[in-house]
C-alpha cells in the first residue's frame, strides 16, 4: 500500500470517529473499533457514511463487515481503492 | 466467550425496560384480539393503535369467510413446497391476481414479506452484481442483500444525490446495479423521492426495485402503492409487497415487468425450501386484494384520519418522524425514558402503540409509533388525541430542548 494514501486513509477514519464520537478519534489501531468506541450497528453505518464522503469512496457492506478495527479498515479502504485505480 | 454469553447486553436491556412495569413494552403480550382495533392487555380492553392493520381487513367478513371456505375445501395447510406438494391453484390464481393488477407478466408469492425481499434479492442479484441500497431499508432487504454475493453499497436515506455519486463511481457497473429502496419508511413513516429516484436510474441505466409493504394498499387510485400515486411504475422494474400489512394475512408477493422473473422460482432459496402458504391464508389474502383494489372508501378514511393524527400531533408539540401525514406517525424523542414514559402513558389510557429504540432506530432516536386503520372509528382518533394532549406536557417539554421539529 502507498504510504501517502495509508496516511489519508487512516486521517478519514478517525476524523470520521470523531464526529461521532470525540473521544474515540485517538484509539489504538489494532483494538476492535465498535466496542472500544462503544458504537452500535447503526452507528458503525454512520460512521462508515462519512468516512466515503471524506474519501469519495463507496465501501460495499462486506468490508465493513471484515472490518474490525481502524487498521483493518484501512486496509480494505486501501484495496478498494487499489481495485478502482 | 461461552456461546451464550453474548446474550446479556439484549437481557439487560430487556430487565431495563421492563423494570417495574406490569406490561413489557417491547413484546407485548395480547391476552386476547377483539377486533382490527380492540383487543385485552393485562386484563384490560385497549385500543389498538400500533398494528400494521392499515384497512382493517383481518376482520372483513368476506375474507374471513373465504378462509374458512378455504380450510374446509383444502385443509389447514400445504405441508409442501411450492416446488413438491404445494402448488395449490390457489396460489396460482393469485399470482396472475397480483402481476394483473400491475399489468405486469410476472408474479411470485412467498410465504412470509420477509422471505419475499430475502427470495427476490439474493435470486435477482449475483456474483458481480452491485445493490445499492437505501441505508434505512428493513433488515429483510439487507439481509437478502447478504445472501445475494452481490457487492452491496449502501448510501444515505433518501439522499437522491448520494445514490447518484454512487451510481456514477460505478461506472459501466451501474448496468450491473439494483437500486433498493422503500417507498413509504414505517420506522418514521417518511417517503421515498422515488420521482427523483426513478430518474437517476433511468440516467444510469440500472435496475430499481421498490418494497412497497407499508404503502400497497394505502396509496395510489387503485391502492397499489407509492410508484402508483407518483406514476413512476413504468421506471419499476420491480415491486416487493407484503401480505401481513393492509391485506390482513401474512406472505409477501414480488411482482416484475420483466417475464424472466418467472424464472426465480428455480433459483430463489427463500422460495424452494419451505412451505407454500396455508389455504385460508392465501385465499383470505385473494378476497383482501379485490377489497384494496376498490377500497376507495377504506383509504379515504384511513387518510382523514392520518392527516388529523398529524395535525393534532404537531399542534400539540410533539416531534414527528415525518414532513408529511401518513398511516404511521412516529413522535421522536432522543431519550429512550421520556418515550417509554409516553408509551406507557398512552397504555394507561387505553391505547396500545409501538415504542421503538436503538440500534432499531436510526439515528439513534427512540419513538412512539402510532399506525392508523380505516377500521379506526372517529371516537377512536379522539380517544388517541385526547391522551397525547395529556402526556405532551412531559413529553413535549424534552423534545423542544433538542431537534427542532421536522427535520426528516
Amino acid at each position: 500500500m502507498n504510504e501517502a494514501t495509508a496516511g489519508a486513509i487512516e486521517t478519514a477514519i478517525r476524523e470520521a470517529l470523531r464526529s461521532l464520537r470525540p473521544g474515540a478519534a485517538g484509539l489504538d489501531g489494532d483494538v476492535d473499533l465498535a466496542q472500544e468506541a462503544g458504537l452500535d450497528s447503526a452507528e458503525v453505518m454512520d460512521l462508515v457514511m462519512e468516512i466515503e464522503d471524506r474519501l469519495d469512496v463507496s465501501i460495499p457492506v462486506e468490508t465493513i463487515a471484515e472490518a474490525r478495527s481502524i487498521n483493518e479498515l484501512c486496509a480494505g479502504i486501501a484495496r478498494l481503492k487499489h481495485d478502482l485505480s | 466467550m461461552s456461546l451464550l454469553e453474548r446474550f446479556a447486553s439484549q437481557r439487560a436491556l430487556r430487565v431495563a425496560l421492563e423494570a417495574n412495569r406490569r406490561v413489557p413494552p417491547i413484546a407485548t403480550p395480547m391476552d386476547a384480539v377483539h377486533s382490527a382495533t380492540s383487543a385485552t392487555i393485562d386484563g384490560r380492553r385497549v385500543l389498538l393503535a400500533g398494528t400494521n392493520n392499515y384497512l382493517g381487513l383481518t376482520y372483513d367478513d368476506e375474507c374471513r369467510a373465504a378462509a374458512m371456505a378455504a380450510i374446509e375445501a383444502l385443509g389447514t395447510g400445504t405441508t409442501g413446497s411450492r416446488m413438491a406438494s404445494g402448488n395449490y391453484a390457489g396460489h396460482r390464481e393469485l399470482e396472475r391476481a397480483l402481476a394483473a393488477a400491475f399489468g405486469w407478466p410476472a408474479g411470485i408469492v412467498f410465504s412470509t414479506g420477509y422471505q419475499a425481499n430475502l427470495g427476490a434479492l439474493s435470486a435477482l442479484a449475483s456474483d458481480g452484481d452491485f445493490v445499492l441500497v437505501d441505508a434505512d431499508s428493513h433488515a429483510s432487504i439487507h439481509d437478502g442483500c447478504r445472501l445475494s454475493n452481490a457487492t452491496t453499497i449502501r448510501f444515505r436515506h433518501n439522499d437522491p444525490e448520494n445514490l447518484d455519486r454512487r451510481l456514477t463511481r460505478l461506472g459501466e457497473g451501474a448496468r450491473r446495479t439494483l437500486i433498493v429502496v422503500e417507498s413509504l419508511y414505517s420506522t418514521l413513516g417518511d417517503r421515498a423521492p422515488l420521482v427523483e429516484i426513478a430518474e437517476i436510474k433511468r440516467r444510469h441505466g440500472a435496475w430499481l426495485l421498490v418494497d412497497e409493504a407499508h404503502s400497497f394498499g394505502v396509496f395510489g387510485p387503485r391502492g397499489l402503492g407509492l410508484c402508483e400515486a407518483l406514476g413512476v411504475l413504468d421506471e419499476v422494474d420491480f415491486i416487493v409487497g407484503t401480505f401481513s400489512k393492509s391485506l390482513g394475512g401474512v406472505g409477501g408477493f414480488c411482482v416484475s415487468r420483466h417475464a424472466e422473473v418467472e424464472q426465480l422460482r428455480y433459483v430463489s432459496r427463500p422460495y424452494i425450501f419451505t412451505a407454500s402458504p396455508p389455504p385460508p391464508v392465501i385465499a383470505a389474502t385473494h378476497q383482501a386484494l379485490r377489497r384494496v383494489l376498490q377500497g376507495h372508501e377504506l383509504r379515504a378514511r384511513l387518510w382523514q384520519h392520518a392527516e388529523r393524527l398529524y395535525r393534532e400531533a404537531a399542534r400539540l408539540g410533539y416531534r414527528l418522524g415525518s414532513s408529511a401525514p401518513a398511516p404511521v406517525a412516529s413522535l421522536v424523542f432522543d431519550d429512550r425514558d421520556r418515550a417509554l414514559a409516553l408509551w406507557q402513558g398512552l397504555l394507561d389510557a387505553g391505547v396500545y402503540t409501538n415504542l421503538m429504540i436503538p440500534p432499531a432506530t436510526p439515528a439513534g432516536l427512540s419513538l412512539v409509533r402510532i399506525s392508523l386503520s380505516a377500521a379506526h372509528s372517529v371516537a377512536d382518533l379522539d380517544l388517541i388525541i385526547a391522551a397525547l394532549a395529556a402526556q405532551a406536557h412531559e413529553s413535549v417539554l424534552e423534545s423542544t430542548t433538542a431537534v427542532d421539529a421536522g427535520t426528516f
